[in-house]
């Protein structure tokens, strides 16, 4: 009798899992695997008759390629100087917000406004406001004497204000979240604490930060994998550049990509891959470990 | 409920019958799409395309897209055969890769009069002895300087590039915010221009009779050592220009001389925007060991699997004509103009009477050099690109660029 009633069960399920499943393979899966596929070939869009199966060979010359490794290094650079700091900040911010703060509601959809606006958008108008000679940051900053820096034009520093311009347009989404996360927590822990005698920083310390320690680190996550990924913001801020001082894979895989070498570009996309989702399963056992 | 689904069901039907039957409605007209450079040149195709779609009954469609980006939407839709382009502007390093997707024009261009364009200009949009585009605009880098400052000053216009760097000395006052010579450097598609004119100056080829890269040579070394040395008489900001940043300069008034595309000349020479025209001088590029200038020439090619390949042939036809020609002349370009290939034109009255740089077109086509004819140079020229930014901005010096320069075009040879 149980037997059949679990069998039943299963099938149910089944019919429920299958679409979803069908879905995902077709969707996810499957070019998923044609691109692995395609990585193992020497393919160049300008010889569409010259398409040849290289075994590894692609993997092999990204991994002896100095550009790549420079590309890799940028995007590391670049998650590892944005993440923190947008992290910090949305945490600083959504505390502020936390305690009673006059025209919080007004303050909040400001906040809010550099989420609304699209990343193209908003790199563009960014450039134009950094354009060494026609900008108006540079024009204020001359009128007080302090030179015009070469905002995007400055290897360095061209890093620099990329990983800045992100932190402004998605630091309003770590304080979204961890806002709504504080907002969402018990009451109890407090009065108690209050009790205790705990100040304002022990409070913060040994409650709210334990307590919200799981959707912090998955805001942190989602924003790790993001800026591995980020494309468009660079993209239209320096194009990579100057030099090769911002490209990051994603930008160097549009290069190949454009240049018609499906095969190196596919590959480059399964490494980026493989490295987004080692680091999102390093995280994600970190999650797991609930013992917190 | 059961209402509102009907009134659902009616809206999506509705919906359906629009979508599928719009198409067929517009059966009669011909419409034909053109993978078209965005910002430069459009704003004069732009201009006059209503009268060539009412003249002919031809719907043109424009899909554009920038420099850096056309030849990745060019390659990657006819490569991958989406048929989604009829004709394409095509710049003419292109040609040879995209040749094996473009119908060969061989028999048609015999109505268009072949001979009248300026010879160089039909090779580039040839491939191994047949014609693949015709040519449109026929580009070339030009020598811009101000000519009302060097009367001034008794000078002439340089005919060596050491000539130039010390009248950029000379003229160069940081104080006065004002350059003495304005290009681009970083990683601007243009960077590659610039690195390949100096290269090509002092005698390197970029490739050897063997197709092996040959730019890692002494020569090679003072080429680009002297680029690194123009820039410090350039305007600070030089490592983020463009193509439109060397005009915009000019056109400010803020730079004694310049190298640009001749179809940058044309907005300088814009009273309304440019403070300095009419001011200016034009002359052929200096030279060092020989005198090369790149040519560029746009050319407009058909898709082999056009649908409408008589449409597209038409539109090919009307922009490499005289009559387009002669109205671009007159059209006030933002950035970039459209001249025209054919000694008719080039020769008209109207063309040498409007633009004072008529001649120096002239000239320069004839001295040009084109790049190599073949399929991987536009990976070539994105190396150049790379390498040109990384040495302008210091990320590599000018010998261990040209060596990781002459691996990358090994590197693409061999494939």
């Amino acid at each position: 009798m149980g037997r059949i009633k679990t069998s039943r069960k299963t099938r149910e399920s089944l019919g429920f899992i299958l679409p979803g499943l069908f879905f995902l393979l077709a969707i996810d899966l499957f070019p998923l695997l044609y691109s692995l596929g395609i990585s193992l070939y020497s393919w160049w869009l300008a010889r569409p008759r010259d398409i040849r199966f290289i075994g590894l060979d692609n993997y092999q010359a990204l991994l002896t390629d100095p550009a790549f490794y420079r590309a890799t290094v940028n995007s590391l650079v670049f998650m590892l100087g944005a993440v923190p700091l947008e992290f910090l900040a949305g945490l600083g911010m959504a505390l502020l917000f936390s305690g009673r703060l006059a025209g919080a509601q007004v303050l909040k959809t400001l906040i809010l406004l550099p989420l609304f606006i699209t990343p193209v958008v908003s790199s563009m108008m960014w450039r134009l406001i950094l354009h060494p000679d026609l900008g108006v940051l540079n024009y204020y900053l001359t009128l007080f004497g302090l030179g015009r820096p070469l905002w995007l034009g400055t290897p360095g520093l061209a890093m620099a204000s990329v990983i800045l311009l992100d932190a402004w347009r998605t630091i309003p989404f770590m304080f979204l979240v961890m806002h709504a996360g504080m907002e969402a927590l018990p009451r109890e822990p407090y009065e108690a604490a209050a009790v205790d005698g705990a100040t304002p920083f022990q409070a913060f310390w040994y409650v709210t930060l334990p307590l919200l320690k799981y959707i912090m680190l998955l805001t942190v996550l989602i924003r790790l994998m993001d800026a591995f990924r980020e494309f468009d913001s660079i993209f239209v801020l320096t194009g990579g550049g100057p030099g090769t001082a911002t490209e990051t894979i994603q930008l160097l895989n549009y290069r190949v990509f454009g240049l018609g070498h499906m095969g190196l570009a596919n590959a480059l996309s399964i490494l980026t891959l493989c490295f987004v989702a080692g680091m999102c399963y390093a995280l994600m056992r970190l999650m797991a470990r609930r013992s917190w | 409920m059961k209402g509102s689904l009907r009134n659902w069901t009616i809206a999506l039907v509705a919906i359906l019958l629009w979508v599928f039957a719009s198409p067929a409605g517009a059966g009669t007209t011909k419409s034909i799409n053109l993978a078209m450079l965005a910002g430069f040149k459009e704003d004069v195709l732009r201009a006059f395309l209503p009268a060539f779609e009412e003249r002919t009954g031809i719907k043109v469609n424009l899909d554009t897209a920038p420099y850096g980006d056309l030849y990745k939407k060019q390659l990657l839709s006819l490569a991958g055969g989406a048929g989604r382009y009829d004709v394409l502007f095509i710049d003419e390093p292109w040609v040879p890769t995209l040749a094996e997707f473009l119908r060969p024009l061989d028999d048609l261009a015999k109505q268009v009069d072949p001979s009248d364009f300026v010879p160089t200009t039909l090779a580039a949009g040839s491939y191994k002895g047949k014609i693949y585009a015709l040519p449109v605009d026929p580009n070339v880098q030009i020598l811009v300087y101000r000519k009302d400052l060097f009367d001034q000053r008794g000078l002439k216009p340089p005919g060596t590039w050491a000539e130039l760097l010390a009248i950029a000395k000379q003229l160069h006052d940081p104080s006065k915010d004002f350059a003495g010579f304005v290009m681009t450097a970083g990683s601007d598609v243009q960077t590659f221009a610039y690195l390949t004119l100096f290269l090509w100056s002092w005698g390197v080829e970029l490739l050897d009779a063997n197709n092996r890269a040959a730019v890692n040579t002494p020569a090679g070394k003072a080429a680009a050592e002297f680029y690194l040395e123009l820039l410090k008489y350039s305007p600070p900001g030089v490592k983020g220009y463009t193509f439109a940043d060397v005009t915009k300069t000019m056109q400010l008034g803020k730079a004694a001389m310049a190298v640009q595309w001749a179809s940058g000349a044309k907005p300088m020479e814009d009273k309304e925007k440019s403070v300095v025209a009419g001011k200016l001088g034009y002359a052929t590029v200096p030279k060092q060991a020989r005198q090369t200038p790149i040519r560029g020439v746009w050319t407009i090619g058909v898709a082999k699997d056009s649908k409408n390949p008589d449409a597209a042939w038409e539109f090919a036809k009307w922009l490499a004509s005289r009559e387009f020609g002669l109205l671009a002349v007159k059209y006030p370009s933002t950035s970039s103009a459209i001249h025209n290939a054919r000694y008719s034109v080039l020769k008209s009255p109207t063309f040498t009477g409007t633009l004072p740089y008529a001649e120096a077109i002239l000239t320069s086509l004839e001295v040009a050099k084109e790049r190599n004819r073949i399929p991987q140079f536009p990976d070539i020229q994105e190396q150049l690109r790379l390498t040109g930014a990384k040495i302008t901005t210091g990320e590599l010096s000018p010998a261990d660029g040209l060596k990781e320069l002459e691996a990358s075009i090994n590197r693409i040879m061999a494939k």
